[in-house]
């Protein structure tokens, strides 16, 4: 069965980025534009893995994290934070809420596959012959 | 504070973050505290000869070379530009490589900088990102390009030709994330030297306004880049000690 990756960024562009980083791979995409909208699907979904933003409208990247680990049929889910923010403060926050990982951006696919692969077991999809 | 500092480094290089220059950090910190020693700051930005060209670009504006400057000492900068000068100056280095590191990474594109006065055509529509940054240290950052870089840099991220980009909500949202990667990038150096600011979401759209509104008693940093025809230009404007 395919890993299900759940990208939360209110940037299309990012968003984008990301899916075509995982495009060959076995992996359906599932995406929402905040905090509060990533809950939901999160919830609905159950996703193997979340990308997350930190500075959102609605509802940011570390409130949505803190209310994942809080919720018991969530807290499971691995997350990697995806960011332009690097500041210790947000770090050693996002670091004591638990997070498998930090990717600052800008960042190229294969940093994003390579720390993705440490947490899920990813699969290339077979070449078509 | 230096438990914090130990586990912040810990998990830096865990996650392969890329640290900040020295003499940036440095320079932030000491500017962080409104009463710091200028002949301490002085001895920063003599120290870093990036830091020097670009204080001594930064004063002697209307300078077109370096025969031409009025100001040639760093101490005689800061004396004329006030310790306001030297943030911009700590502010600007993090915004640069920022953007810098965004082209590479997602254009594959070595953006050249070069003094913003030889910057020639800037007139007519183009368009323009803006970020402000409010709490101990208010402002703005901005980022212009032509209406066709824009386009051929929205092609690169989005891996298509530019031709193939008519959509102008996606261009503006690719314009608006490289601006937010810049100025996260700048956020973080600013918060962790004690200035902590929030930003507010950027603004992108069509204009042709070059008018740059300064922050009261603040000053304006300009950094011209350029690969190929793709011509993108920052501008900083900051007031330091608001909070």
């Amino acid at each position: 069965m395919a890993l299900k990756i759940l990208s939360v960024d209110d940037s299309r562009t990012i968003r984008l980025i990301v899916g075509k980083a995982f495009k060959p791979y076995e992996c359906d995409m599932v995406e929402a534009t905040n905090g509060e909208e990533g809950l939901v699907v999160a919830a609905r979904e159950k996703p193997d893995l979340i990308i997350l933003d930190v500075t959102m409208p609605v509802m940011d990247g570390v409130t949505m994290l803190t209310k994942l680990k809080a919720d018991d049929a969530l807290k499971g889910i691995p997350v990697i934070m995806l960011t332009a923010e690097s500041g210790r403060e947000n770090v050693l926050h996002i670091a004591k809420l638990g997070v498998r990982d930090y990717l600052v951006k800008p960042f190229k696919d294969d940093q994003l596959i390579e720390k993705a692969g440490r947490v899920i077991p990813l699969q290339k999809k077979p070449v078509p012959a | 504070m230096a438990a914090d500092t130990k586990q912040y480094d810990e998990l830096a290089k865990r996650y392969g973050f890329a640290p900040v220059p020295e003499s940036v950090s440095r320079l932030t910190q000491l500017v962080a505290q409104q009463y710091a020693d200028l002949d301490e700051i002085a001895a920063v930005i003599q120290g870093d000869p990036v830091l020097t060209k670009r204080l001594l670009r930064v004063v002697n504006s209307h300078a077109t070379c370096e025969a031409e400057y009025t100001i040639d000492t760093v101490e005689q900068a800061i004396m004329r530009n006030g310790m306001g000068g030297a943030l911009i100056l700590a502010m600007g280095t993090p915004l640069a490589l920022a953007l810098q590191k965004a082209f590479q990474t997602m254009l594959g594109l070595k953006l050249e900088q070069f003094p913003a006065h030889q910057l020639v055509g800037v007139n007519g529509e183009h368009m323009r990102g803006s970020i402000g940054f409010a709490g101990k240290v208010n402002g703005h950052v901005y980022l212009r390009m032509t209406l066709q870089s824009a386009r051929t840099v929205a092609a690169g991220i989005f891996g298509c030709k530019p031709e193939e980009m008519t959509n102008a909500d996606e261009i503006r949202d690719a314009i608006g994330e490289l601006l937010n990667i810049m100025t996260g990038n700048f956020k973080s150096n600013l918060c962790d030297s004690g200035l902590d600011c929030k930003l507010e979401p950027p603004k992108v759209g069509i204009t042709d306004d070059y008018s740059t509104p300064i922050e009261r008693g603040g000053g304006i940093e300009r950094i011209a880049f350029r690969s190929g025809a793709i011509h993108p230009f920052v501008e900083v404007t900051a007031n330091p000690w608001n909070g």
